[in-house]
């Protein structure tokens, strides 16, 4: 209560900036009462995002995603594996997400941060639940050769709602790729057609499965809200994810099916209708985040 | 060990049907396989404030290598070291997964980390961060050959936005030996046919160098060549890198 106390007296005085890093909650509360965000967003309201195909041309599919300054770039590389016994006709597809040390002060080399194994398995969990990828599509040869997809997410600069932009920038990486050509040589192994070598070569090695795109059943998007006392912030940056605890993530798919809800703890206990205030805020953030993706996605066919 | 390998299947790339026909370059006149003259760098594209969590960042792309480096610090040293009258320097590179054409582990890349280090110790007034550390990272998202330059002027770059002071800006280039010829700037390709290779880190307004690596064969008039090759493309880059910066200050002044 002394901290408090003092601060009452100062704020005349002091200075926005020096309030604002000693007493950062009482800062942030000021905001609140007024119902604005430090950022001048109102309290329900995403930062502005973007979207971008094909960043990374090593990559099968790739995007980058942005929303607000938080930056995620994914990137899909295909290899192809021996499915195992139980599921012959079906491929893989594995999803990793790396902080390396550029994106936040608070990442050194040699410690990695703790939050991007939960990250990596929340995506995870997902994308592999929600049904996304028909994994019978990776399926080349029925027990012999199947593709292992490999998702690597990487931050870039990390100020929030990292969940959010990562599965953003994993479901765009998805839409982008492009399975390559592959046909099986005499040794057995999978080899890619390159597109000059059509005429000739067909003959001793058939084309197994064509240059093709991905299905996806379903398209995921999701939104992090901060829960504090009454009030619900949409997308937090990362300050006010310091300030205040208590997170839910919400993952719908496209059609506003729910797929997925955090709520890890946290200091606040939520009512049933703040999940619910939480859910149709997502509901809202799906549609923008939809028309983000599509426009991303015939830019890319423009070209 | 058995059940463990059934569970995390063995998985490789595909190669391409036929082997591409190695590009003959000993000839005396081949092109490039980019098209460009042998003097000739990529094109480049730099940029500064890339990453907003950081003191300074740049991002720099030459042909198809793309680097982003942040800048942290001033800031408190580990614990564990001693009292220092000078700033320290702490350099990292590493790898995205996705950044080779096989995909790789994304780990450090210890030997060029130390490369950076020394490349920019050089150039940056450690007296004016007394018992501070500032860290430099760099994260390589795509590397299409000359990737060690290119991260350290990138650094450069990032130092400067954070606004650490230094001598010079640096800036490095690479020249490959090919045969008879010398190509500068090589991309990833034209690197592993190479005979012998170049690197010169300098200061370019001060004229002075801070990092000079050669390996291979090499004769010493070709010796004299490549240098004036890089210095000459170093002192140019310098001068990209300066107009960058400044407008950048331009821009956010507005």
């Amino acid at each position: 209560m002394g901290s408090s106390g003092a601060s009452g007296n100062l704020e005349g005085e002091m200075e926005v900036d020096a309030f604002r890093r000693l007493f950062p909650l009482r800062f942030h509360e000021r905001h609140l009462l007024e119902s604005i965000r430090p950022d001048a967003r109102p309290l329900e309201r995403a930062r502005e995002s973007t979207v971008a195909l094909g960043a990374v041309a090593s990559a099968d599919g790739s995007a980058m995603a942005k929303i607000g300054h938080t930056t995620m770039l994914a990137a899909i590389k295909m290899e192809v594996m021996t499915p195992s016994s139980e599921s012959p006709d079906e491929g893989c597809v594995a999803i990793d997400f790396h902080m390396p040390p550029i994106c936040s002060p608070f990442v050194r080399p040699g410690r990695p941060a703790e939050v991007a194994p939960v990250i990596a398995k929340q995506l995870s969990d997902a994308i592999t639940s929600s049904g996304m990828i028909n994994l019978k599509e990776l399926s080349l040869t029925t027990g012999k050769a199947a593709w292992m997809a490999y998702l690597d997410v990487y931050c870039l600069d990390a100020d929030g709602a990292l969940f959010d932009a990562a599965l953003l920038s994993a479901v765009a990486a998805f839409s982008h790729l492009q399975i390559p050509a592959v046909s099986i040589n005499e040794d057995g192994r999978v080899v890619t057609m390159s597109r000059e070598d059509g005429d000739g070569k067909l003959a001793n090695d058939p084309v197994i499965k064509e240059r093709r795109k991905l299905t996806l059943n379903c398209i995921l998007f999701s939104l992090t809200c901060i829960l504090h006392k009454k009030y619900i912030l949409a997308d937090p940056t990362a300050e006010e994810e310091s300030v205040m605890e208590t997170h839910v993530t919400v993952v719908l798919d496209s059609s506003s099916r729910l797929v997925s809800l955090y709520k890890p703890g946290g200091p606040v206990l939520a009512y049933a209708s703040a999940v619910q205030d939480c859910i149709a805020l997502t509901r809202h953030r799906v549609k923008e985040l939809q028309k983000i993706l599509n426009e991303a996605i015939s830019d890319m066919e423009v070209d | 060990m058995a059940g463990k390998a059934a569970s995390v299947p063995s998985t490789y790339s595909p190669s391409p049907t036929q082997k591409k026909k190695p590009t003959i370059f000993k000839d005396v006149d081949w092109v490039r396989p980019d098209g460009r003259g042998f003097h000739q760098c990529r094109p480049a594209f730099l940029r500064t404030s890339a990453v907003n969590a950081a003191s300074g960042s740049a991002y720099v792309e030459f042909g198809n290598t793309k680097v982003i480096v942040s800048v942290f610090g001033p800031r408190e040293s580990k614990k564990a070291m001693l009292y220092s009258d000078v700033g320290r320097l702490n350099c990292n590179v590493s790898y995205t997964t996705f950044a080779t054409p096989i995909r790789g582990q994304g780990s450090d890349h210890k030997e060029f980390s130390s490369m950076l280090h020394k490349a920019l110790e050089g150039a940056i007034i450690l007296e004016t961060f007394p018992k501070t550390t500032v860290d430099v990272f760099a994260l390589v998202l795509e590397c299409g050959g000359s990737d060690l330059p290119v991260v350290i002027s990138c650094a450069s770059l990032a130092l400067a936005d954070a606004g650490i002071m230094m001598y010079d800006l640096v800036t490095a280039v690479s020249v490959s030996c090919l045969g008879k010829n010398l190509v500068i700037d090589p991309i990833s390709e034209e690197e592993s046919f190479q005979d012998g290779s170049l690197m010169i880190t300098c200061l370019p307004s001060r004229n002075e160098v801070t990092q000079l690596t050669l390996t291979g064969e090499w004769s010493t008039p070709k010796i004299h060549e490549a240098m004036e090759l890089c210095l000459d493309a170093c002192s140019k880059l310098g001068e990209i890198m300066r107009s960058c910066l400044k407008e950048a200050v331009s821009i956010s002044k507005e």
